[in-house]
């Protein structure tokens, strides 16, 4: 839509408005952003997607609240990995997936340097265009963080409450961006035979596997609150037999604490057992 | 026979100490295996490995690396476990070691099984204890996870067959560069019954390979592959000697890994270097970036190194180090060189040469692109232009460069190294250290 000021009885057309979408903080909800920014066909250099509300509004820009629509998210879905391929789509859910507020924008455009400019399932590597390169940022930061956590997150047992034996798995993470979705079939695969739950307490988030069934996740509300775990009674044990086989290995002469930590960092370590001095 | 093994040791006291007695050994790798969960037991490998803790040297702990026992009837100098050591000793039995793997690998603390021995009573006696064990991991438990086994020298080939059909890696030390330096440091120990071994692996390997391409089930002899490692600093061996030895074992042995491992005087030998400065770890490391050169960057040991000068520059690494002394070969042109041109440039690694060759597809490239990319300019500001032009106006000088970059290590700004030069692991925080904050382990492909 054109801004236009009348002066002198003339209309006279000073610049674009800027269009936002304002979009729920999810895949679907960017996906449904998406839908519709191609759905209002006015090309796609003044339409911007944001992902939760804006804090400062911008003068002369117009602001539209999109709702997540589950049809409209499929067949942006649908359109990304036929003609991108899994590569790609791939990326672009790890981007959407980011806990940077530009996502939203960065996967928006990166879908129309891909299927409007033509790019198509190369555009990963078109770094050259901003938008790519912050979209493959992205992505790359979340698949790195789900890399640690699928290597650093620990399980513990616990005691199932109605047979008083232990069985269950239980891990509970804080990463910065939302890597569940991407480190569950990982294990499912991994323990296929066990029963077991991630938990994300940034975002009360379960990942839930039953042994031999597929996995689900569960959101548990912003009310959550986590009570401390019964473990079984050989948990402790094997912990402490860790801790002490983490102590025993390194080697004295080569002790590099930095380097420790430039490996694992403190946020990672802050959920993992053996960095917890205990007796 | 002789049993000095205390009978009512805890399983906790056997850990520390046949841990403690493992920790020499360098190899901690969870890669080149890549295997699903067939839903019986627990496991699956992931091809490119994976570390799941960090002891306080900084090196990855990926694997339950445990002896089996520390008993040993061999007398290598350099060795902690040898027979003439007043150590504690200590054996598992089979089933401590499943139980221990298995608890460990499903509160994923570990990768999967490291099984290396001293020698009891007898090579075939001990490998056929740790083919036993591992079978039992194998059948019993159902472990589907990663398994590297030591090979040990002089046992039958039959048992490292064996062993070859249960394990996704082996490897066989190589311990000393050289056949007579090998001698002069564990009397008991041949480098025939070493090669031996290494061979009969890299050949079980191939046959291996062919097996599966025309029957899809047949089983899988060690399918990551085999590994060794070398002691560094022992010996006055230079490291151009050292690197010749990693390549041919890399051409003729098909080897995946070389490990090498900066001495640490376990014994207070006389006859052995004392180190007073600690292990020599900037020596370690730049070999280790050699062998990345060989593995990776298709250098070849001659190009790096010559008997004139047999020994790496501790101010510049090997690849800067070979830049300064072939300048006719830059700069190079980021939007036409090839991809093994590119390559060459200090500072453009693997896969910023590959994002490079994708990304100019869609037009020329700036300097600017190449920050996003992951080039580190500072390192190849002097060997680059970018349609034509260099990023500033410098010098295309030997001396120039290398006093450029090595200015830049004095403030803390240049190479990083995992420690400091004299071999201490510490250093005193100062401003510029705030640039190494954002230090990232490694980039990790999507």
């Amino acid at each position: 839509m054109m801004a236009t000021v009348r002066i002198a009885g003339k209309e006279i057309y000073l610049f674009m408005e800027e269009k936002y979408l304002i979009c729920e903080d999810s895949l679907e909800g960017i996906f449904t952003g998406i839908y519709d920014a191609y759905a209002l066909r006015e090309g796609h250099k003044h339409v911007h997607i944001q992902v939760g509300e804006e804090e400062n509004l911008r003068l002369f820009a117009t602001y539209m609240h999109i709702l997540p629509d589950p049809v409209k998210t499929e067949k942006v879905a649908e359109t990304l990995k036929a003609r991108l391929g899994e590569h790609v789509y791939h990326s672009i859910c790890r981007a959407a997936a980011s806990c940077y507020p530009d996502k939203g924008e960065a996967v928006y455009k990166t879908v129309v340097d891909a299927l409007t400019a033509g790019s198509g399932s190369r555009v990963m590597e078109n770094l050259r265009n901003a938008y790519v390169a912050r979209c493959f940022e992205l992505a790359r930061f979340t698949a790195n963080e789900a890399h640690f956590e699928i290597e650093f997150l620990r399980f513990q047992e616990l005691v199932d409450s109605e047979t008083a034996k232990g069985g269950v798995l239980f891990a509970r993470i804080g990463p910065k961006n939302n890597v569940i979705p991407f480190i569950m079939p990982h294990f499912a695969d991994r323990l296929s035979i066990e029963n077991f739950m991630v938990y994300d307490e940034n975002r009360k988030l379960f990942g839930v596997h039953p042994a031999r069934e597929e996995w689900y996740l569960v959101t548990a509300g912003d009310a959550f609150v986590l009570k401390d775990p019964v473990y079984s009674e050989k948990e402790e044990s094997y912990q402490e037999l860790f801790r002490a086989f983490h102590r025993t290995i390194a080697i004295k002469s080569r002790e590099n604490r930095k380097l420790q930590r430039q490996m694992c960092a403190y946020r990672y370590q802050d959920y993992m057992m053996e960095f917890q001095q205990k007796g | 026979m002789d049993i000095r093994i205390a009978p009512q040791m805890s399983v906790m006291d056997k850990l520390k100490i046949l841990g403690d007695a493992a920790k020499y050994d360098v190899s901690c790798s969870s890669s080149g295996s890549f295997r699903k969960n067939d839903g019986q037991g627990i496991g699956n490998t992931v091809a490119a490995g994976l570390c799941h803790s960090f002891g306080a040297d900084g090196r990855c702990i990926s694997l339950l690396k445990i002896l089996f026992t520390n008993e040993c009837i061999y007398d290598c100098r350099y060795c902690v476990n040898r027979c003439s050591n007043d150590v504690p000793r200590a054996s598992f039995t089979p089933d401590e070691v499943c139980e221990l793997t298995m608890e460990f690998y499903r509160r994923n603390y570990i990768e999967g099984l490291f099984l290396s021995s001293g020698i009891l009573y007898s090579p075939n006696y001990t490998m056929e204890l740790i083919c036993e064990t591992v079978h039992r991991l194998r059948a019993l438990h159902r472990f589907q996870g990663y398994i590297h086994i030591k090979a040990i020298p002089g046992a039958d080939p039959l048992l490292i067959q064996r062993a070859g059909y249960l394990a996704d890696r082996m490897s066989v030390n190589l311990e000393m560069a050289t056949a007579e330096g090998l001698r002069a440091v564990a009397p008991n120990k041949h480098r025939k019954n070493i090669l031996k071994p290494m061979r009969q692996i890299q050949n079980g390997i191939t046959e291996n390979k062919n097996e599966i391409t025309l029957y899809k089930h047949a089983p899988h002899f060690c399918e990551a592959g085999q590994s060794t490692q070398m002691v560094i600093g022992a010996l006055p061996e230079s490291d151009y000697q050292i690197m010749s030895v990693a390549e041919s074992l890399y051409d003729k042995f098909s080897l995946k890994r070389v490990y090498y491992s900066a001495f640490v005087n376990v014994n207070e030998e006389k006859d052995l270097p004392a180190l007073v400065g600690g292990p020599p770890l900037l020596r370690e490391h730049r070999l280790y970036q050699a062998d990345w050169l060989l593995r990776f960057y298709d250098f070849r040991v001659d190009e790096l190194l010559t008997a004139d000068r047999p020994n790496f520059n501790t101010a510049i690494d090997p690849k800067a180090d070979w830049a300064v002394r072939h300048l006719e070969c830059f700069p190079v042109e980021i939007n036409r060189a090839d991809y093994h041109l590119l390559l060459r440039i200090p500072g453009v690694g693997v896969k910023s040469a590959r994002r490079i060759v994708a990304a100019r597809r869609f037009g020329s490239l700036t300097f600017e692109d190449l920050k996003k990319i992951g080039v580190v300019l500072k390192r190849a500001l002097y060997f680059i232009t970018c349609n034509g032009k260099m990023m500033y106006p410098t010098k295309l000088e030997e001396q120039y460069i290398v006093r450029s970059l090595t200015y830049q290590n004095q403030m803390g700004r240049g190479e990083r190294l995992p420690f400091m030069t004299d071999g201490t692991t510490y250093r005193q925080m100062s401003l510029f250290d705030m640039a190494g904050f954002d230090d990232v382990r490694k980039v990790v492909s999507i």
